[in-house]
């Protein structure tokens, strides 16, 4: 069925994490008639096993929906999921930048969040129409008109007359949006006669097909067997297979302006799919790319370390399989005199951190440890030259460092009234800057500071739910790099430098922070058949010191006949338990120490 | 021939200790069917005679529970049936009973004796009667040490059982006790470290917070000054809880820290056999003395590889002075002993952890504090 130009709609769904974007996506895929009753798996869409755990959407989709609307016409609709955390906000921008417009889902019985907000605005600096819809009006504690009221107050969106009341969970309501989608959003905009370009925003890896991507077409066709090239990567590549998702994958010969869909060009690895890239042909290229192309750079850091030397290649298998599908993740050989050979790995944050460590030991099997998450600090020596350090064992020495530089934050956090002063203390404790506190209604204030990345990565989120009851919703985006007064801290234990227990922390907080991490230490490290000293350094003076105290009696009194058995399980377990733990010169020490700096109070 | 040892299990004590975790019930001594248990005893020995060809009886041991409350008459009865369950027995077969001291007397030891039961261990626990009352022992200190000199001078050979780690006892009470009990004449002597084990009534407390175990320091005081007292009366420290003079060491339990076979019999009684090098196994008979009565098999049961074989030699063998035979274990686990651990016994023997001497891996005598560290540590 080809629908023209002007019936084809594009469009996103933002939303604050559990507001229901998946359930509402999964009843437009119900009244479109697009899957049949029997197919309707919870939240369809999301399709790692990960994500349907987590209820959070990692990679964006395009689904081809036909719905023919009460002007009796046929519409195409394209939904483009986008991923729903904030780690992920250069792709979910992308992917709002392939649409024209934005169903924001706004959950009737919360309000507006600060992820909402931060959606928000993504999709205005994309120039998309803005279709509030409240959503989940099934629950007894929906209250439209306030929440209306929110998104016209704090949003400045004007919702009209007659809200856009729904139910993900019911159905209720689905049909009005769509009605609403179809008369609201406008129809893509094409250059006739211009040579192809489309937007690539999201790829991932298949085992037969190798690298493919989502695209959108702006100018021109895209057909199956034509040579491409990819303006930011330079690669030429054969389109060996186009199609679109209606939800189920189909083979199309061609895709037209407008239309949303997938490709592959036996592409090797995600790594040359790099979203936001502009797709041209190759003998008529395009001159100017699609704006608003970035290369993901990775903003957190840690080591990760296989506990056993044995796996450590297939730690690196396991990390380039993880590669083909996730451009972000980055990662390159390290070795620590703690730990081992490893591997330092970079995140987009500490959600995608999670989501890598968990899979590496879920799917492949592994026994890790990783070292606390760390940011790219910039140091500037005292020879001109400035590098990216990444791993705190790796800062060179204070003679030869001149400043040093740390990302910060701009954070937006989202809280009712009574939590103001709680957030206000947190953001103080941790070396935040106040830019903002505005209220958003009565009893929501919006709070905005700038926070150094490193403060953000400590135990911060956790720290901020706990002291708002979990009410406070949280935003961020990359504001620069400042200099500040940071120092190197070191753990020594028996008097050997830990490389992967070291950290870089203010100069003003160093000597609390040394202090409270080696007790914390101390807590965490079990006592051993010699006597532990663990101190805390800056440069080559010893700030703080504990000790852990020898073991001095470990022995079981009685061992016969009828005792064996039990005494060799409990023995055999104490050694599993072992292995779970890193052998630093002769003291064993478990994983949990090398987060012990994540728990400091800062 | 196969050494193999036999452990008899008598169920039943007058009343249960708060620190016990023995299988064994409160029963009276008059509610005891002694001839009952015996049969159901000896039914078992019938099952597993077949597992007892080609082997030699190394020693036996009557257990519990309070074996004192048994008939020697039954005891007697099991004794025989055993001995002639075996194709031979050790030129020098010892036999050895449990006793209560406040469940013996000269018939009962007189009676034993008869039957061919040459030893008894005595659990005496202490002669302070503070600490006896915490114990929750039936006897006083003036019991004890009649009951101990009783046995002492009507059994071949005799020990007592004591107790350290105990709240309000010091070092010197200790020594009094363990001299009180040698001028009896005992040649042998056991003192453990109070355990509290989860599921006793001191675990319960424990758990409640009502009872604190002593601190380390107190445990190493008793068990530093004890060992020197008994030293310089002449006795080794064979075994991490066990003194002896030269020559009374006891043999049934050397038997188990060497890692050989025995066979279990009675209630809640532990057998280990292995057939072949490599395979072994061991089972637990049913707890409940009346449900082992009407004939219920095993409860538990678990093979024995090469690799478990390995770990229960060093793991029982380290408790020892004369340490571990590494080609006596290497034969019954038909598998090198360093297999898996070349590095843990290179490490541990650097660091003085360990002595290695020909075919004998020890601990030496100063480590044994940390015994379980180090035996974990060649896991």
């Amino acid at each position: 069925m080809t629908v023209p130009l002007e019936r084809i709609r594009n469009f996103s769904i933002i939303a604050h994490i559990d507001h229901g974007k998946s359930t509402l996506a999964d009843r437009i895929l119900d009244v479109t008639e697009a899957i049949s009753k029997r197919e309707q798996k919870e939240q369809l869409l999301d399709r790692m096993e990960l994500e349907q755990e987590r209820g959070i959407t990692i990679k964006a989709q395009g689904v081809q929906l036909s719905f023919t609307a009460e002007d009796g016409l046929d519409y195409q609709l394209n939904l483009i999921d986008t991923p729903g955390h904030v780690d992920f906000s250069y792709e979910v921008s992308r992917s709002l930048s392939a649409c024209e417009g934005a169903l924001l889902v706004v959950d009737a019985t919360q309000g507006v969040e600060a992820q909402t907000l931060a959606n928000v605005y993504l999709a205005l600096e994309n120039d998309l129409e803005i279709i509030p819809v409240f959503n989940k009006i099934d629950l007894p504690g929906a209250d439209v008109e306030r929440v209306v009221r929110e998104v016209e107050e704090v949003i400045g969106l004007e919702v009209g007359e007659t809200p856009l009341a729904c139910s993900g969970k019911t159905g209720e309501g689905v049909k009005e949006v769509l009605e609403e989608l179809v008369k609201r959003v406008p129809a893509p905009k094409t250059e006739p006669d211009a040579p192809l370009r489309a937007l690539l925003f999201d790829s991932w890896y298949d085992s037969y097909r190798g690298a493919m991507g989502m695209i959108r077409v702006v100018d021109g066709e895209i057909k199956k067997g034509q040579k491409i090239r990819m303006l930011a990567t330079k690669a030429e590549y054969e389109v060996t297979e186009l199609g679109v998702y209606d939800p189920h994958p189909k083979s199309v010969k061609s895709l037209l302006p407008g239309q949303v869909g997938f490709f592959a060009a036996s592409i090797k690895s995600v790594q040359d799919t790099k979203v936001g890239d502009t797709i041209t042909d190759r003998h008529n290229p395009a001159e100017v790319a699609l704006p608003g192309f970035q290369e993901v750079k990775p903003m957190v850091f840690c080591g990760v370390f296989p506990t056993d030397g044995d796996q450590y290649k297939d730690l690196r298998d396991a990390l380039e399989k993880l590669q083909l599908n996730d451009a972000a993740l980055f990662f390159e050989p390290e070795s620590s005199d703690a730990l081992g050979f490893g591997y330092r790995c970079g995140f987009l944050g500490l959600l995608h951190m999670e989501i890598v460590q968990e899979r590496l030991e879920r799917e492949y099997n592994l026994d890790l440890i990783t070292t606390a998450p760390s940011v790219v600090y910039k140091v500037n020596l005292t020879d001109g030259t400035q590098m990216d350090v990444e791993n705190p064992s790796r800062l060179p020495d204070t003679s030869l460092v001149a400043s040093i530089e740390e990302p910060y934050f701009t954070v937006s956090i989202h809280v009712p009234s009574q939590y103001v002063g709680q957030v206000i203390k947190l953001c103080q404790d941790r070396r935040g800057e106040q830019k903002g506190i505005s209220y958003s209604s009565t009893d929501r204030v919006m709070i905005t500071y700038s926070l150094p990345l490193a403060e953000v990565l400590f135990d911060f989120f956790d720290k901020l739910k706990s002291s708002t009851r979990g009410y406070a919703s949280m935003d961020y985006e990359l504001e620069g790099y400042r200099q500040n007064k940071l120092v190197k801290l070191d753990m020594l234990i028996n008097g050997d430098r830990v490389d992967a227990l070291s950290s870089i922390v203010h100069k003003e907080n160093s000597f609390y922070i040394g202090r409270e991490l080696a007790k914390k230490l101390k807590e965490i490290v079990p006592r051993q058949m010699y006597e532990v000293a663990i101190q805390a350094a800056i440069g080559n003076k010893i700030i703080a010191r504990e000790t852990v105290r020898a073991m001095r009696k470990d022995v079981t009194a009685k061992c016969y006949g009828g005792d064996i058995s039990r005494k060799r399980k409990l023995l055999q377990k104490q050694k599993e338990g072992k292995k779970r733990m890193k052998s630093v010169g002769k003291v064993d020490i478990p994983q949990a120490a090398f987060h012990a700096i994540l728990k400091v109070d800062g | 021939m196969l050494e193999t040892s036999v452990y008899i299990h008598f169920p039943w004590c007058a009343r249960k200790c708060p620190y016990c975790d023995f299988a064994t019930t409160a029963k009276a001594p008059a509610e005891v069917d002694h001839e009952a248990y015996a049969d159901a005893v000896l039914r078992e020995l019938e099952r597993r005679r077949e597992h007892l060809s080609g082997r030699r009886l190394y020693s036996v041991f009557f257990g519990g529970g309070t074996p004192s409350m048994w008939a020697p008459k039954s005891m007697g009865r099991v004794l025989e049936a055993i001995r002639a369950a075996f194709d031979a027995e050790h030129p020098e077969l010892e036999v050895s009973a449990e006793a209560n001291p406040a469940s013996i007397d000269d018939d009962w030891l007189l009676g034993i004796r008869d039957q061919g039961v040459q030893r008894v261990s005595i659990g005496v626990q202490s002669l302070g009667d503070a600490q006896l009352k915490h114990l929750g022992r039936l006897h006083d200190r003036k019991l004890a040490l009649a009951a101990v000199g009783r046995a002492a001078n009507i059994m071949p050979r005799a020990s007592a059982d004591l107790i350290f780690g105990l709240p309000h006892q010091s070092a010197e009470a200790l020594l009094r006790d363990a001299a009180a009990l040698l001028d009896l004449g005992l040649r042998h002597l056991s003192a453990y470290a109070l355990t509290i084990e989860p599921g006793t009534q001191f675990g319960e407390l424990h758990r409640l917070g009502r009872l604190q175990p002593e601190p380390d320091e107190s445990y190493i005081e008793h068990y530093q000054a004890l060992e020197g007292f008994l030293r310089s009366r002449g006795f080794s420290h064979y075994e991490v809880s066990n003194y002896a003079l030269p020559g009374e060491e006891s043999r049934h339990n050397l038997h188990y820290w060497r890692g050989q076979d025995y066979l279990g019999l009675g209630a809640a009684a532990v057998g280990a056999l292995a057939s072949q090098p490599g395979q072994g196994e061991r089972y637990k008979n049913a707890l409940d003395a009346g449900q082992y009565m009407a004939g219920a098999g095993p409860a538990e049961w678990e093979p024995l590889g090469g690799t478990e074989l390995v770990q229960e030699a060093l793991m029982l063998g380290l408790r020892t002075q004369e340490g571990v035979s590494i080609s006596r274990t290497e034969s019954r686990a038909g598998q090198a002993l360093s297999r898996g651990r070349e590095a843990a016994l290179e490490e541990r023997a650097k660091s003085g952890d360990i002595l290695i001497e020909g075919d004998r891996i020890s601990v030496p005598h100063d480590r044994w504090l940390l015994m379980d560290s180090i035996v974990g540590a060649l896991f």
